[in-house]
């Protein structure tokens, strides 16, 4: 303990950017949910209203964002660490290419036909694939396809889900 | 003699071709992700529970379980040839069955580790089995009230118990209460923090958080953190333990189902700390304590059995109260709603061989990990050496396409990456997401009994105290969390989680 007051006559500074980082985003979030909430209800103590507990579960959230924030000024703690953006990029970005194209889908002047597991499948492999460092292409290639397949005969016949395969070129 | 009929109702249902195939094919996912570091339990059965929808129920949920005691066992082979722990739970083997490998004892210590699990999972079996349907009866004299009460323990065991900062596991438990509250109030049928999105007026859909936080986020923070991987390269030697490892690892094994059955039945995932607290005892009562570290095999025996043990008592609040002590359990529920059925004391009157095919599915499941491992080894070492670079397209297109069945949408898609985001970012700020699963699965049932007991006791809060039961469970409750955040137990829960 006797560290813990030393450090806490240095006065108060910010000694972990990771907790500061969370206690704002529950505040964040508890704030968006009671400004999402406001028009709700919260109705009495003998009959609930809808707004009543995500009124109140908000309300906690933002006291506890609260208590990490004062926890990182006064401990030290971790510090953020750097994003990477690329893993963000390709394998969620492969999630929406494979989201968009399975079933086609048309926004504005833009419009992608069905594409069907056929592409989708390889599609989704080969984009994410590239958010490894020690990516190698030949290796992906391969392994796309073989997985597709695998997937393909899994998914869409031994175990029958109504899923796309190729519209444009099987019809199915 | 009831519960023998009902057993022998039970392995009529499990030993169905189809429920064994199941069984089987659980069984050997659960070894195969058990194994493969960076693809833990809760992540594959959100990615498989589209999977099931085609199965009847009770063969969905006996892969499912399959799935979670199967990477028990999985686990424990990383932790003595790689000195990773494939699961949390295999942390402590780490300790002694890596230096056991290490002395070209690994085949050993494989063997006591499968054999180990084996005898917990067959008394654990019976331990469900038996236990069932006296609390099923307790259970059914639960009114709105204890369940609230009950939750609310449950909930803060899973505070104190969670790894990493109890504040930030607060945080994730009441956020996952708070999403659970999107979607339209069943009572009003008012639209509830929906941004009037008519995707969301549903509420957010279990499996896309699932697979948002436990599936996308978990490839991203893997991603970032190469694990560096130290295969054994001595001979795994004979598997079988010989007489005097046996008699060595007897007691520790028995003692240690104990110690790990009991915890396991705690709400609030008391299975993760069956295998420390099994760890400490038998180093507490060892004649020669300096053998611990160095390649005990009481340092495997025990804690092995106890985490078995504890994974399959963790299904006993699941199927007797409805209500999950874990995140892997509250997939459970998600699986099980998902099929129409409602978790509950009912579930045992209504589904009866459900409930008995399940439990002696684990049985039967337990005797195929034993069959399928000890030959296997071979192969699984083989898998360990799988480039990650390989891994997470292969679970990237899994869950692509688990999450599109769901409900044939693609827009479900786009929407677990949006989570896959937010779990990200949960992640990059020291969050530990799964008490947020068990908040979210809890935080509907929370609010339905919520109200009915203030509809009931007429808006008055006494009723929580007035109640024995309800009483007792909050007052178990405060406990807990005033004991975790005393500074001297915080000091040792810190050491214990970070041994």
């Amino acid at each position: 303990m006797s560290l813990n007051k030393i450090e806490r006559s240095q006065g108060l500074r910010i000694r972990s950017t990771q907790d500061l980082g969370a206690g704002v985003f529950m505040i964040v979030l508890a704030g968006l949910a009671l400004v999402l909430a406001r028009d709700l209800p919260l109705g009495s103590l003998r009959q609930i209203g809808p707004g009543m507990l995500p009124t109140s579960f908000a309300v906690f959230c933002g006291i506890l964002g609260l208590f990490l924030v004062i926890t990182s000024l006064r401990f030290d703690g971790e510090q953020l660490s750097g994003w990477s953006w690329r893993g963000v990029i390709f394998v969620l970005g492969a999630a929406i290419v494979f989201g968009l194209t399975i079933r086609g889908f048309s926004i504005g002047p833009i419009s992608v036909p069905s594409l069907g597991l056929l592409v989708s499948g390889p599609l989704v492999m080969l984009i994410s694939g590239l958010a490894a460092d020690d990516m190698k292409w030949k290796e992906l290639i391969i392994f796309s396809v073989a997985m597709s397949t695998a997937c393909i005969l899994l998914f869409k016949y031994a175990l029958s889900l109504p899923i796309p395969l190729a519209p444009w070129l099987l019809g199915i | 003699m009831d519960m023998f009929s009902n057993l022998a109702l039970g392995f009529g249902v499990a030993l169905s071709f189809q429920n064994l195939a199941l069984c089987f094919v659980g069984c050997l996912v659960g070894t195969l992700i058990g194994v493969l570091p960076g693809v833990g339990p809760i992540a594959t059965i959100s990615i498989l529970l589209p999977i099931t929808f085609g199965l009847d129920p009770t063969g969905a949920l006996i892969m499912l379980a399959g799935i979670y005691y199967g990477a028990q066992y999985g686990g424990s082979t990383t932790a003595i040839l790689v000195n990773i722990p494939g699961e949390a739970t295999a942390v402590v083997t780490t300790l002694d069955g890596h230096q056991m490998a290490k002395q070209g004892r690994a085949g050993i210590a494989l063997g006591t580790a499968a054999i180990g699990s084996f005898v917990a999972g067959c008394f654990a079996t019976v331990v469900i089995a038996a236990l069932g349907a006296p609390l099923t009866k307790m259970a059914l004299l639960f009114g709105p009230a204890e369940y609230f009460s009950l939750m609310v323990m449950g909930l803060c065991f899973a505070v104190v118990l969670a790894r990493g900062s109890i504040l930030k596991a607060f945080c994730m438990i009441m956020l996952g209460l708070l999403l659970s509250t999107v979607g339209t109030d069943l009572e009003t049928g008012q639209e509830r923090l929906t941004f009037g999105i008519p995707a969301l007026a549903d509420g957010i859909d279990f499996s896309v958080l699932a697979m948002g936080i436990f599936g996308f986020a978990e490839v991203l923070r893997n991603l970032e953190a190469p694990e560096a991987r130290d295969v054994v390269r001595a001979k795994i030697g004979r598997l079988l333990p010989g007489w005097s490892d046996i008699k060595q690892s007897v007691m520790p094994c028995l003692r240690g189902t104990f110690i790990g059955g009991t915890l396991g039945i705690l709400p609030g995932n008391g299975a993760v700390l069956g295998p420390f607290a099994s760890y400490t005892v038998e180093k507490k009562i060892a004649k020669d304590p300096s053998r611990f570290g160095k390649g005990a095999i009481e340092g495997v025996a025990g804690p092995e059995s106890a985490n078995n043990a504890g994974a399959q008592t963790a299904f006993i609040p699941l199927l007797t109260l409805g209500i999950p002590p874990n995140a892997v359990m509250a997939l459970m529920v998600g699986a099980m709603t998902i099929h129409g059925i409602i978790p509950g004391p009912q579930v045992m009157t209504r589904n009866p061989e459900l409930f008995w095919g399940m439990i002696a599915s684990m049985w039967i499941g337990n005797l195929m990990l034993l069959i399928i491992n000890l030959p296997l080894v071979g192969l699984w070492v083989k898998l360990l050496q799988v480039p990650y670079r390989l891994m997470f397209p292969a679970i990237l297109i899994f869950c692509c396409i688990g999450i599109y069945s769901v409900n044939n949408q693609p827009l479900d898609v786009a929407f677990t990456a949006m989570f896959g985001l937010f779990g990200y970012l949960l992640i990059k700020l020291g969050f530990e997401p799964a008490p947020l699963l068990l908040g979210f699965v809890l935080g509907k049932l929370m609010e339905e009994k919520l109200r009915q007991a203030l509809i009931i006791s007429r808006g008055s809060f006494v009723t929580f105290l007035e109640r024995p039961i309800s009483a007792g469970l909050l007052l178990v409750a405060v406990a807990v969390l005033v004991i975790a955040l005393l500074p001297s137990m915080s000091k040792k829960r810190d050491e214990v989680f970070t041994e």
